[in-house]
């Protein structure tokens, strides 16, 4: 589905991301962790063409085709994006972001048709939105916002999608109800995604595949179950880390020391 | 109320506003009195009314249209028309063909202050484009930045020429300066109208792009616009129609600000809705002005930047109590 081959960025002299190299198969969870400038947020930047592509080398196959030769409606129907909840809140209602996500589907300004508005109708049901549809995004708590972005991606019906830090600004219970929702996403809707978190927990309790960035290299990548042991964090946060098991479900908890 | 609805009866109340105008000033015309041959009051209605409602509608329309795609661009609803500098450069240039004489840069006739503003709204463009590409891509910081700088250098050009003029010229600058749509060339009409159209359909045709623009460049692109081509052409087609319309009627302050602003209240931030309500609202809204320009020390008239500016201030003064209220200038 993705295969990322030498992937390397750089900001004049100073390299960001080096030599990435690493594959993804359909319906794979990814958590991308390491420190703060470990290079995640500029790993999906790439992936989604946000960067100034004079900047990097290296490959990146999409479906098996260049990501290069995609134009950008193209790769919008491949790849969403749920940005973080802070910053600028767009001045729209929840079902209006929903409709824009539509964009790489419709002609020039003809407007919506009926399987663009179902797809809003969809992606509103499976996050449960439905009866926050006409709010305005300012009006919403972050764990509703973050929800609506969720959502706004799911309305683009791509194979794949991309998180940055999407539980960052959410209380306990609304981190847990999302990740939650995501897992079930890509579970049922065999949907491929790409997260990037600073929760250690997240990746142990969600499984999947987990990446580790530390200075813009590729420290570990392999199912998360291998990320716990071997002293893989210590090495990405120079931190050390205690590990325990949950008392019920038996999963692994990661605690800072 | 529903937003078609709103939307319908802002046109309609604008097409009222079009159709009464020219028969309204010092005195009332007949509408019977206009189809007679040679009759004066034709003459008045055809040749400077109704010429000067027209471009009174037009200009309002471009600066509120034009308001409305830089306010959405930089996401900031204190953005005008004027934000990138493009009236500073007709202002130069408006204010040089005034220093230096028509017959001096052989643009003898009333269309040489057109013909001046026009190249220096040119020149002021070219200069922001030029610096937003060479920072490389077309980074909306960097525009905005370069705008407001050539806006603030032109600006300094003209009071430097106003210094050198005497005091006819620096008059003549000066009345130019307050925008005005007396002693209109009708000639130069018809092309305010090309551009003016021409540019709500290429907004009309970008009003998706628009709206995911205002919603984050990030959001925008990964929903597939390719963004900087996007906000290359906004650009241009704001900034030419903001050039033509400032090159006929001098810089006509704050109509590009309120009108997106008071339909924003009522449409939200949808552009494929705003845009006929700011087009129709922005035109009939500057026809009103001018009326109330050429009415309230009749016979003498006021400039009608001083209409726009005396209504505009009041309103800055609203939208900050507004925001402080809700915490949200939007």
């Amino acid at each position: 589905m993705l295969k990322i081959e030498n992937f390397s960025y750089a900001f004049g002299r100073r390299p960001v991301l080096t030599d990435i190299s690493l594959e993804i198969r359909a319906g794979d969870y990814l958590s991308i962790l390491g420190p703060n400038g470990a290079g995640k947020s500029t790993l999906l930047k790439g992936l989604l063409r946000l960067h100034d592509q004079g900047r990097a080398t290296g490959r990146i196959l999409v479906k098996g085709r260049d990501l290069a030769g995609y134009s950008q409606k193209e790769l919008a129907r491949v790849i969403s994006y749920v940005p973080q909840a802070g910053g600028w809140i767009p001045p729209f209602s929840v079902r209006e972001l929903l409709r824009l996500s539509r964009y790489p589907y419709a002609a020039i300004s003809s407007g919506l048709n009926d399987s663009d508005l179902a797809a809003v109708d969809r992606a509103l049901k499976l996050t449960g939105l439905g009866d926050l549809a006409g709010r305005q995004l300012r009006t919403l708590s972050g764990g509703e916002r973050q929800k609506a972005y969720l959502a706004a991606a799911l309305a683009q019906e791509t194979e794949i999608m991309l998180l940055d830090e999407p539980a960052s600004f959410l209380d306990p219970r609304h981190a847990a109800d999302l990740n939650r929702l995501l897992r079930k996403l890509n579970q049922e809707q065999g949907l491929t995604m790409l997260t990037v978190t600073h929760d250690l927990n997240h990746p142990a309790q969600a499984g999947g595949l987990a990446l580790v960035l530390a200075g813009g290299r590729k420290l570990f990548f392999g199912p998360v179950a291998g990320l716990l042991s071997g002293g893989i964090l210590e090495a990405a946060y120079q931190h050390d880390f205690l590990y325990l098991f949950h008392p019920r479900s038996g999963g692994a908890l990661v605690l800072a020391e | 109320m529903s937003r078609y609805w709103k939307i319908s009866l802002v046109i309609a109340l604008s097409l009222l506003v079009l159709l009464f105008s020219p028969f309204c000033g010092l005195s009332l015309i007949s509408p019977e009195v206009i189809w007679i041959p040679g009759h004066p009051e034709a003459d008045v209605f055809w040749k400077l009314r109704l010429p000067r409602t027209v471009a009174a509608f037009l200009a309002g329309a471009g600066l509120s249209m034009s308001g409305m795609v830089f306010q959405a661009l930089f996401r900031n609803p204190l953005a005008t028309p004027f934000t990138l500098g493009v009236s500073s450069g007709a202002s130069f240039g408006a204010s040089i063909y005034f220093w230096l004489g028509g017959s001096t840069l052989a643009l003898a006739g009333s269309l040489g202050p057109l013909a001046a503003s026009l190249a220096g709204a040119g020149l002021s463009m070219g200069l922001v484009y030029a610096v937003t590409r060479a920072k490389g891509g077309f980074s909306t910081a960097v525009m905005l930045l370069a705008g407001v700088i050539i806006n603030f250098f032109f600006s300094s050009l003209v009071m430097f020429v106003q210094y050198l003029s005497d005091s006819h010229d620096s008059l003549r600058i000066m009345h130019w300066l307050m925008g005005s749509l007396a002693g209109l060339e009708t000639a130069g009409l018809a092309d305010l109208g090309f551009v003016v159209l021409a540019g709500a359909a290429a907004v009309g045709l970008m009003a998706p792009e628009i709206d995911l623009l205002t919603a984050g460049e990030e959001l925008a692109a990964s929903r597939g616009v390719q963004v900087n081509a996007a906000k290359v052409r906004l650009f241009l087609v704001s900034s030419i129609t903001v050039g033509a319309v400032v090159s006929l009627s001098g810089p006509i302050g704050f109509v590009g600000l309120m009108v997106p602003h008071v339909c924003r209240l009522g449409l939200g931030w949808s552009h494929r809705l705003l845009l006929p309500a700011v087009f129709f609202g922005g035109g009939s809204f500057l026809v009103l002005c001018d009326l109330a320009a050429r009415l309230i020390l009749a016979p003498a008239e006021i400039p009608i930047g001083i209409i726009t500016a005396l209504l505009g201030g009041p309103f800055f003064l609203w939208t900050l109590f507004k925001s402080t209220r809700t915490g949200d200038v939007f």
